[in-house]
């Protein structure tokens, strides 16, 4: 934990809230000015933008080709019994 | 999980600009939110007022070059809800079939990814869930993160930034074993957030839950991976430093992709 008052405490808090654009345009520029001054803030939100880009790139699937074949058939058939 | 859950998020007009996101659950939910899987075909409700008006083709059409390009997308949510491939196969197909009964009632313009997502959920929460139970389920949210095995990060500073680079070069098959061992709601926060990127708001409305419930899911969530990763790094000895020690090739390839 950041115990000190050098903004450490509430730039954490926040970060994900902040790399994800959620919280206002105030706290936004906050927290940007103090990332600018503080590299351990800095390693902390590279951590964070890593995580994100990691797991979005190894959750990447492709939908089996029979199984789009299924969802038309299906498609086309449940209007075919209406 | 009733309909009764979502009423207040959606009787709020939204103040910000966030209209085009904000999904018209209201007519679906009446039809899916109580119903387990496929009552939709035996029910005579509004099984498409486009079907049913004479543009039955063009209905069909429509949605399937609308929402058919989703397929990819939410295979891979639904892989991850499930863990196995065949049941994410069964969870997309009535998913769409599903989406594709209640199409009439999808407002043109809002936000379609979001509107298949929220199908996608509750068809999973409805029928696999129910089947693959976790044992805390239920109670996840109260559970202080000391019982969930997370703590807060103590890692120095000055590794912080080979803890990123550890993370970096995390093979897939890794990561995707690190995210199916959190817990169910967490996981789909994380996804949700991370893979989709989906705003809060949206999670909220797709999951259910309230704005603050969404937020914690996905900080525990993210810290629990976090950690796994980072135990994984420390046991296979990957970090900045073990690459300038070690010249010679890594004969696990575990850094690797």
């Amino acid at each position: 934990m950041m115990g000190t008052d050098c903004g450490c405490e509430k730039a954490r808090n926040d970060l994900e809230e902040y790399l994800r654009n959620e919280i206002c345009q105030t706290e936004h520029s906050d927290i940007k000015e103090h990332l600018a001054t503080c590299e351990s803030c800095r390693d902390e939100a590279l951590v964070s933008r890593t995580l994100t880009d990691v797991v979005a790139r190894a959750c990447k699937e492709t939908a089996p080709e029979e199984l789009k074949n299924l969802v038309i058939a299906r498609i086309r058939s449940a209007q075919a019994t209406h | 999980m009733t309909a009764t859950i979502l009423a207040p998020v959606r009787a709020r007009p939204t103040p910000m600009g966030t209209q085009a996101a904000v999904l018209d659950w209201r007519v679906m939910d009446d039809e899916l939110g109580l119903a387990d899987t496929d009552d939709l075909f035996t029910d005579a409700t509004p099984i498409g007022g486009a079907v049913e008006s004479g543009a039955p083709v063009a209905a069909r059409d429509q949605f399937e070059e609308q929402a058919l390009p989703f397929m990819d997308q939410l295979y891979g949510a639904a892989m991850r809800m499930t863990r196995n491939p065949s049941d994410a196969a069964d969870l997309v197909q009535e998913t769409f079939v599903k989406a594709f009964a209640s199409w009439a009632s999808f407002t043109q313009g809002t936000n379609l990814k979001a509107w298949l997502y929220r199908i996608l959920t509750n068809t999973y929460i409805n029928t696999y869930r129910k089947k693959q139970r976790e044992p805390y389920q239920g109670t996840i949210d109260e559970l202080e993160d000391w019982q969930l095995g997370g703590a807060e990060s103590t890692t120095a500073t000055s590794s912080r930034s080979a803890e990123a680079e550890a993370i970096d070069h995390m093979p897939a098959s890794v990561v995707k074993d690190a995210l199916q061992s959190i817990p169910d709601d967490f996981r789909m926060a994380v996804y949700l957030a991370d893979v989709e990127g989906f705003a809060y708001q949206e999670i909220a409305d797709i999951m259910k839950t309230p704005i603050g419930t969404v937020m914690s899911r996905l900080h525990r969530g993210r810290r629990l991976l976090r950690d796994l990763l980072k135990d994984y790094a420390a046991e296979r000895g990957i970090a900045a430093a073990s690459k300038t020690a070690a010249p010679g090739r890594r004969g696990d390839g575990s850094t690797g992709k």
